[in-house]
């Protein structure tokens, strides 16, 4: 995760699109990523009636099927087809990138409001990046049920660094963080570690 | 005085000839008979005798809340149906890649019908804000620049004396007649 240690400035663009070669190529989105999310094995036992009595698990689920899936299914695709006339796109709006805040002349202040508004979009980037993250942890601890612990080592240990870089880039900014406070704080780390060293 | 014997004996009568019948419960009230409280038509109620509740009004209350009811739908309702119609007959956008040298319009970057109208109608486009704002600060970043040089040059002219401002006006030297004083006085 190219979040770690990056800094508030620089280095952006490599950031999201390494990790997720699947942003690079055009794919639509309705298609998930199937390697984040393998679908469990399935568990459909074999049907050995033995009994005579009827199979109330059956008659439940086919009784709840006319009851409720095909009317539910049948409005669905009665709207669809009304709505499939007149069919639009939205498309997901791609920044170009301005030069960071510490790429801008002192006194430049319409540099620094370019700065400040891209960092601020990439803000909300890494916002998503560490939600989409706990996300496939918890979809992982879903999955694997009660022996999560050991199957889901990688998707806690990524979720980790990712939590670890991103409170440390943008921890405690606060409401009204800005590009310039996260430099200083930038600032603050590297000499804490050049202390250190 | 006698009207009213009348019409208790009228009452009495009326009562003693229909028992079961009781078509006027208020004619109990004239006769001098005390009216027996587990004999009265009960319908709905389970058991025991029919009470006289007093409780504060709820005029004032559910007036208003028929009030704020009606208020609130007068628009509400129109507005739900516009909405659900919006939605059935008009739906939602599709996400899709943006097509190879295409640029699109900045509503079309958004997916609700309305919120796409709204950004076409209404709004400007958010380039278009993002220059406005980059104007304005451009010109308050050139006021302040105006001001501190003001501010500098003023302190030149200020240390120095030798500038259009801070200075005091002396007179002209040629205008003093020094002639009575080429001679010491003796």
């Amino acid at each position: 995760m190219r979040i770690v240690e990056k800094g508030c400035a620089g280095g952006r663009t490599e950031g999201i699109l390494f990790y997720f070669p699947s942003i690079s190529e055009y794919k639509m989105p309705q298609d998930y990523d199937k390697d984040a999310y393998p679908e469990p094995p399935r568990q459909t036992p074999v049907v050995d009636k033995k009994t005579a009595l009827p199979n109330t698990s059956l008659i439940i689920s086919k009784l709840f099927y006319y009851s409720v899936d095909l009317p539910v299914t049948a409005f669905r695709d009665a709207i669809d087809s009304i709505r499939n006339k007149n069919k639009f796109h939205y498309y997901h709006q791609r920044f170009r990138r301005v030069p960071e805040l510490t790429e801008c002349q002192e006194g430049d202040f319409v540099c620094y409001y370019e700065a400040e508004m891209q960092w601020r979009r990439d803000y909300k980037v890494d916002q998503e990046i560490v939600k989409i993250v706990q996300h496939r942890a918890r979809a992982c601890q879903q999955r694997e049920g009660g022996s999560y612990v050991q199957n889901c080592a990688r998707e806690y240990q990524q979720f980790q660094e990712v939590a670890r870089a991103f409170q440390s880039r943008y921890g405690d900014l606060g409401a009204y963080a800005s590009a310039r406070k996260c430099l200083m704080k930038q600032k603050e780390r590297m000499m804490a570690k050049a202390q250190e060293a | 005085m006698t009207a009213m014997s009348v019409l208790r004996t009228a009452a009495a009568f009326a009562a003693r000839l229909n028992p079961l019948k009781r078509a006027n419960q208020s004619s109990h009230l004239l006769s001098r008979a005390v009216v027996r409280s587990e004999q009265v038509a009960v319908r709905y109620e389970s058991h025991g005798k029919r009470m006289f509740v007093i409780k504060p009004t709820e005029f004032y209350d559910g007036r208003f809340l028929k009030l704020m009811r009606y208020y609130v739908l007068l628009t509400g309702i129109p507005l739900a149906v516009f909405i659900t119609f919006v939605n059935v007959f008009i739906g939602e956008a599709e996400l899709a890649e943006i097509p190879e040298g295409y640029e699109p319009e900045h509503w079309e970057y958004y997916k609700h019908p309305i919120t796409r109208w709204i950004a076409r109608n209404i709004y400007d486009s958010p380039v278009k804000d993002y220059e406005k704002m980059m104007a304005l600060i451009q010109k308050e970043a050139e006021k302040a620049q105006m001001r501190k040089r003001e501010l500098e040059v003023r302190r030149h002219m200020r240390e120095r004396g030798d500038g259009p401002w801070f200075f005091v006006n002396t007179l002209n030297e040629e205008l003093i007649d020094q002639g009575h004083k080429a001679v010491p006085d003796e």
